[in-house]
């Protein structure tokens, strides 16, 4: 008797149905509308993806507390390099006990973002920061020197998120990548 | 054929009201339509836990961008971006229109051209005989040229045999399914005309039989009257002498007839979880596999319209209709209270968004059946189950 019941009321389809309903009046009602919204996808070019710290993102130059790039070319990360991505051309600087990088390139097009070249510096002079929509339009945008690696974005000028702000963008071309 | 109460039409003015009577319903249609399968994303979206359409261009930039960059103005998470999406069905139509119409090379051309007009004519003729409101929906005042003074029925043709009419036409519908996927000379196609034929003709019969219980409650095939009757209020004639008014009893047939019907509904339209003729991941497209542009946007519009009939039928025979209460429970509610207790097109229309929405909700729901599994559940379930309700209204019906 339990059995034809059962077959005769749909109480398994009842309860899907309920759940699905549930799930959408809670989304239904709450959409957009809190702070922290209850649907599980971003909307992600018009709200920044949310980043994991450790993530490994373009290569940036940093600088110290006087502002001047910190790298002091060692050639460590150009050494452990697997990818041979990174070149440095060291040079003298007045009033500058250590060294400083003339040329910095770094050719993303080759980079495959292990990070080993961040593991190897001793000087806290490069990261790979959070930078990931690195899509371009031509290969040599791919290959970025000095101008381009101590400021936050170059690569990336196609990205909708955060627009590039349009000074930077015609400083950079304007000056050519190397 | 004039309403009681107004004086006789002339022949220009009768042909003009039915004119523009068709007109009404067919953008009520198409109208309802694209809103439905804006509906579709949107609901489909939130059951999963997704939002659905969000926006018509990704960007910031020209004409639909602006749209995108004024809502994301208003704040990081704008208030209005409910409404985004919603130019998603006229880019659809757009892009139906403007698509290249490919015809195959071993088709059969003219099945070929006649089946998605079939399917949709099928579907929209079904409308004439739906009755939106009992009686007339509004006098035309008289500085309307030709039509002053006339009433605007809320029912196009009024029709003694309105079920039977919904009935048949409703069911030529599946010719164009089966033509479509013969004429297309490709094995998908052929495979899903053949599922549609098989399950169609199951459907039909629980389908109908759940259909036929109301009939035998109501005594009647005229949509108006069964909307009245089966809300649970008597029928009077003319002279104020009862005619039919079905026991309070018989709101238990209605309420498992309701879920019968609507379960057959879904198969009849092709909806999940019984869409066999067009499994996606069996059957590429199924029917329409062969289908472009316009002619496919038929099937497609055909779908969404035999929805909205379902829909209207399982609202005008079970959920009462124009009245406010479902399953002929109308009765509790005295006919002289304000906006309750009358018959109401918001109502109608009300319950057929609503029955629009319960589609898409079992279709974010729930899986699709296996082809065996589909014919059990017609063959061995709902064929008894509509037959022993059938029975059950019967009885009610002659014993008490």
């Amino acid at each position: 008797m339990n059995r034809y019941l059962k077959i005769l009321i749909p109480t398994e389809i009842a309860k899907g149905l309920a759940l699905t309903g549930k799930q959408f009046l809670r989304v239904f009602l709450t959409a957009n509308r809190r702070p922290a919204p209850l649907h599980v996808v971003s909307e992600y070019p018009e709200v920044p993806a949310p980043l994991k710290p450790r993530f490994r993102g373009r290569l940036q130059l940093l600088t110290n507390a006087e502002g001047e790039l910190a790298c002091v070319c060692c050639m460590a990360c150009e050494k452990i390099c697997p990818t041979n991505a990174i070149h440095i051309e060291a040079g003298k600087k007045e009033g500058r006990k250590t060294r400083i990088p003339l040329r910095y390139d770094f050719e993303m097009e080759r980079c495959v973002f292990c990070g080993f070249c961040v593991e190897a510096c001793n000087f806290d002079a490069i990261k790979l920061n959070d930078q990931f929509e690195l899509a371009t339009y031509r290969r040599e945008d791919l290959a970025l020197g000095l101008a381009d690696l101590d400021h936050p974005s170059l690569v990336g000028r196609h990205s909708i998120a955060e627009a590039v702000p349009a000074a930077v963008v015609a400083k950079d071309s304007d000056e050519g990548a190397r | 054929m004039s309403a009681p109460g107004f004086p006789e039409m002339t022949l220009t003015q009768t042909l003009l009201i039915a004119a523009l009577q068709c007109i009404a319903v067919t953008a009520f249609v198409f109208v309802l339509v694209p809103l439905t399968t804006f509906a579709e994303r949107k609901v489909l979206g939130y059951l999963q836990v997704r939002l659905g359409a969000t926006r018509i261009a990704s960007g910031l930039h020209g004409l639909t961008g602006g749209l995108n960059r004024g809502m994301w103005a208003m704040g990081k998470v704008p208030v209005l971006s409910f409404l985004r999406g919603l130019p998603f069905p006229i880019a659809d139509v757009l892009k139906l229109f403007v698509k290249e119409d490919i015809v195959p090379d071993k088709a059969d051309r003219l099945v070929f051209i006649i089946a998605p007009g079939l399917t949709m004519v099928a579907s929209l003729a079904v409308f004439a005989v739906i009755s939106f409101y009992p009686g007339v929906l509004f006098v035309f005042p008289h500085w309307v040229p030709i039509l002053g003074g006339c009433p605007f029925a809320g029912t196009a043709a009024d029709v003694n045999v309105g079920l039977l009419f919904v009935t048949s036409i409703a069911s030529v519908g599946v010719y164009g399914i089966v033509l479509g996927g013969w004429a297309s000379n490709s094995k998908f196609p052929l495979l899903g005309g053949l599922r549609s034929a098989a399950q169609i003709v199951s459907y039909e019969v629980p389908l109908t039989l759940s259909l036929l219980a109301p009939v035998v409650m109501a005594g009647s095939l005229n949509l108006r009257e069964l909307a009245r009757i089966l809300a649970g209020l008597p029928l009077m004639d003319a002279s104020g002498q009862l005619l039919t008014q079905i026991h309070p009893l018989q709101s238990i047939p209605l309420f498992i007839g309701f879920f019968i019907y609507l379960t057959c509904g879904f198969a009849e339209t092709n909806r999940l979880p019984f869409d066999m003729p067009e499994a996606e991941n069996e059957l590429v497209a199924g029917f329409h596999t062969e289908y472009s542009a316009m002619r496919f946007a038929f099937f497609y519009l055909a779908e969404y319209t035999n929805m909205i009939v379902v829909s209207a039928m399982a609202s005008t025979l079970f959920l009462g209709g124009h009245h406010l209460l479902p399953f002929g429970l109308q009765r509790v509610i005295p006919e002289s209270w304000p906006i309750l207790g009358t018959p109401n097109l918001l109502f109608f229309v009300g319950k057929i968004v609503f029955l629009l929405f319960v589609f898409i909700w079992v279709r974010g729901t729930l899986p699709r059946y296996r082809y065996d599994q589909i014919m059990a559940v017609a063959w061995k379930y709902l064929l008894p189950l509509s037959l022993v309700n059938l029975f059950l209204a019967a009885l009610i019906r002659f014993a008490w």
